[in-house]
């Protein structure tokens, strides 16, 4: 049966090339818009190398200070992690604590020319909890750190700008005014990786001043990797408790009273940031509401294209409906079998967006718009491309089959409209 | 003759319901792109009110993330790079300011006047700011030296600012806010209006602005302030002529002077060009996907509206055989297809009004608005127009024998 109305469908779609263009042309320029943002969104939230344990890995990301008049809105300070979230190493449920800064742009000049570089300074827990694979030497340590060696991790694109691609081990560089000596290299990170991106990464400890050590709130950020998933919510309370207990801290109790924050999983943060005034927990599940409903809505002018070509096209087989009717067709058969050519319609064409949507992402990556942005079609963003195209050819074809099945078969055989 | 076409229209309303709701969504389309390109348009021709030609941007890192405390010690180093940066031969001048042009972000806030809250975007900066920046002075005159010890405090406002507080009345010398509750801070004053400063540029759209004045220099006022807080930007105008490696060179003797703060030394040519990108990236990706979204609606309307004329060849070749010209066919084609249209838009314009009724978008002034609608409209006639010319000229070709056999 199924094979029947597959080869029907096919040739349908050959006999009439125009609305075949019409309906491929809409359904994988929809497809890829959505594959193109499916990306983007993929590429930020979903864990990638070198975040080995992304899955079970909890960030103290976003925080803030409120009071009765104002509210200060910022990321993780280092006073705070350092005293309150990097001791929980000792709880049973957390494997491993790190603590590094947002990446800062450090100038250097070479020969006259300028390079900027993002600088992200980290603690040595860094590098087990982000496994870099390691082009030349390996990462620095906790001694390093502690210390304040001036050693520093270069990427790829760092040595191509300083030493022309040569070999860097051991070589120094100079950013910011400072001198570093070269003790690893590795790929390329993209920048929307949030916690791993940098240029230049090197100890905390060789920050120019002493004053972040004093910062609740600042430009820190803290990944706290659990032993599983399962540990999610006990770690959560646990960074509440101390965000409680370091309240007494505040340097400013009249104008602050309580900091915001909490640990996230990189989503969370992302609604904790969009959908709530005060870093309150945010709930993922309205932000994919929020992102479904953007996707729905960009989909209503496709859908509604292509329910008026589904509808014409179903008049011009009006005769064809006719003699099914006749002989006993049942409204459900005829359903049934216009929605399955509506959906291989829409499959083709998400055949197409996906090749599209291939392109459309290689002119992104090629472009430079987003530094080192990798953006690929993994199995992920296919399969939500499967999704997309079979919901596509449900909605699109649902409505113009009820309208053909219940035509009348008299007026079907005579050729009548609709 | 319209109200027969109506009739036609009504006898395949259901068919007709669906073309209407695509037109309805396409105008939608089209009324946010089309308001989006005139705002944006409009603003590309208004003066920004500053030179950012020969100007060098210095943001000064002090490791600190927070605003709230300062010390003493960093005010002093703020000073001593102002004296550097003044001393170098390049340099015509140079000031600070807590934000620049072109640098994503900005500083809001309102005040009350005679009861009345006003926003206002707005700055902190030294004296050097407006030969820095070449801002022009329409009225009154800048910050002067000593006006940091003044009892009041001197603001400079822009024209729109101005307006909008004094209406036509002589801005200059009049209190600027009305007199806080606790009496914490000092009175005040307007002491000049500058034509106009738009800080995020060419493509911002227009707004009020007020400028501070930063007391460098004088850390030993009483009752510091938020006035008081080193700036985080130096802005450097050096002379025509001097070449790029001065960036370096600047670069250098900052840091020179202030090892434990690092600096980024950029043109604010430079900064001008990342900030158009950034801004108009996603807006050129809508556009495109907007364009390709009304081809795609213009190719799917030639489709129906060509099946739904090949269902309607007898009719058409009724109409020939008892005498209509073809151009009487074309001409009921198109009417038909504009009555469609005209549902579609009327339903699009009820939704849209709704936008300034209930205040909803505040920085799309009217004019821009009814623009929007009106170019939208006639984007969307001519296109349902144009798609309705090929079908119709195949169903005016219609002969009338050939249409008449099937009855």
């Amino acid at each position: 049966m199924l094979r029947n109305y597959l080869k029907i469908a096919l040739k349908v779609l050959l006999r009439r090339k125009f609305f075949t263009f019409i309906s491929l042309f809409g359904v994988s320029l929809t497809l890829v818009v959505l594959l193109v943002a499916t990306a983007l969104l993929d590429s930020v939230f979903a864990p990638q190398a070198p975040e080995v344990s992304g899955n079970r890995t909890l960030g103290v990301y976003l925080m803030g200070m409120t009071g009765p008049e104002a509210t200060r809105t910022q990321f993780a300070g280092y006073q705070f992690l350092d005293r309150f979230v990097r001791p929980m190493t000792k709880l049973p449920a957390v494997e491993a604590v790190t603590c590094f800064s947002l990446p800062e742009t450090g100038v250097s000049y070479l020969n006259g020319k300028k390079i900027e570089s993002s600088v992200k300074h980290t603690d040595g827990e860094f590098w087990r909890v982000l496994r870099f694979e390691f082009l030349e030497g390996g990462p620095f340590t906790g001694d390093d750190d502690r210390n304040a060696h001036f050693v520093a991790v270069i990427n790829e694109a760092t040595r191509d700008k300083f030493f022309a691609g040569q070999p860097a081990l051991g070589k120094t560089l100079e950013v910011d005014g400072q001198r570093f000596k070269v003790v690893g290299v590795v790929p390329d990170v993209p920048v929307l990786r949030i916690a791993p991106y940098a240029d230049v990464w090197v100890p905390i400890g060789t920050s120019k001043s002493d004053l972040y050590k004093k910062e609740l709130v600042g430009t820190f950020m803290g990944l706290i990797v659990a032993r599983s998933r399962a540990d999610f919510p006990q770690i959560k309370a646990e960074v509440q408790a101390r965000l409680a207990e370091a309240k007494p801290l505040i340097t400013d109790p009249k104008q602050f009273n309580r900091l915001l924050g909490g640990a996230d999983t990189p989503f969370e943060a992302a609604a904790r940031l969009l959908l709530s005034s005060r870093l309150e927990q945010g709930s993922p599940q309205k932000l994919w509401a929020v992102l479904i409903g953007l996707a729905v809505a960009f989909m209503l002018l496709p859908t509604v294209n292509l329910v008026n070509i589904n509808l014409s096209r179903i008049m011009d087989r009006s005769s064809e409906i006719g003699v099914r009717k006749a002989f006993g067709a049942s409204s459900w058969t005829l359903i049934g079998q216009f929605v399955v050519e509506n959906v291989v319609l829409t499959l083709v064409g998400g055949v197409l967006g996906l090749l599209f949507a291939g392109l459309a992402l290689h002119a992104i990556n090629a472009s430079e718009l987003i530094p080192y942005a990798r953006l690929s079609l993994n199995l992920r963003v296919f399969l939500d491309a499967l999704l997309i195209a079979l919901f596509f050819g449900l909605f699109s074809g649902v409505y113009p089959a009820w309208r053909m099945s219940r035509l009348h078969p008299v007026n079907a055989l005579r050729g009548r409209s609709i | 003759m319209i109200r027969h076409l109506f009739k036609l229209v009504w006898n395949r309303k259901r068919s007709n319901a669906l073309i209407i709701l695509e037109i309805f969504f396409s105008f939608l389309v089209l009324f946010v792109v089309g308001t989006l390109g005139l705002y944006l348009g409009d603003n590309l021709h208004r003066p920004l009110g500053f030179s950012y030609d020969r100007v060098l941007n210095v943001s000064i890192d002090m490791k600190q993330a927070g605003d709230d405390t300062f010390e003493p010690a960093q005010v002093a180093t703020f000073e001593k790079l102002l004296q550097e940066a003044q001393s170098l031969a390049p340099v015509e001048a140079a000031a600070g300011a807590i934000i620049v042009p072109y640098s994503l972000g900005g500083y809001n806030g309102a005040w009350q006047f005679n009861g009345r809250r006003i926003e206002t975007e707005f700055n902190e900066v030294t004296l050097g700011f407006a030969e820095t920046m070449e801002l022009h002075l329409v009225q009154g005159r800048w910050f002067q030296k000593g006006d940091e010890a003044l009892a009041w405090q001197p603001v400079v406002v822009n024209a729109a600012m101005a307006r909008q507080v004094f209406g036509d009345a002589d801005p200059i010398g009049k209190r600027f806010g009305d007199p806080p509750k606790e009496g914490t801070e000092p009175e005040r004053r307007v002491v000049g209006v500058v034509s106009e400063f738009r800080i995020d540029g060419e493509l911002s759209g227009p707004g009020n602005y007020t400028f501070k004045l930063k007391r460098v220099g004088q850390p030993d006022v009483p009752g510091a302030s938020s006035l008081d807080r080193p700036p985080r930007n130096l802005v450097v105008k050096v002379r025509p002529g001097t070449p790029v490696d001065f960036e370096e060179q600047l670069a250098k003797r900052l840091q020179a002077v202030a090892p434990e703060w690092s600096f980024v030394v950029k043109p604010l040519s430079q900064m001008r060009e990342s900030s158009f990108r950034l801004r108009l990236t996603p807006l050129i990706a809508g556009g495109i996907v907007a364009l390709f979204l009304m081809v795609m609606v213009g190719l799917g309307l030639i489709g129906v509206l060509w099946q739904n004329l090949l269902q309607r060849t007898r009719e058409m070749g009724l109409r020939r055989a008892a005498g209509a010209s073809r151009a009487n066919v074309h001409a009921q084609v198109l009417l038909e297809q504009m009555i469609l249209t005209s549902f579609g838009v009327l339903l699009g314009v009820v939704l849209v009004a709704q936008i300034p009724l209930l205040d909803l978008i505040s920085f799309i002034s009217p004019k821009i608005f009814t623009g929007g609608i009106v170019l939208s409209m006639l984007s969307i006639y001519l296109l349902a127009a144009v798609c309705a010319l090929y079908p119709s000229a195949m169903a005016s070709r219609v002969q009338p024998a050939e249409a008449l056999r099937y009855e």
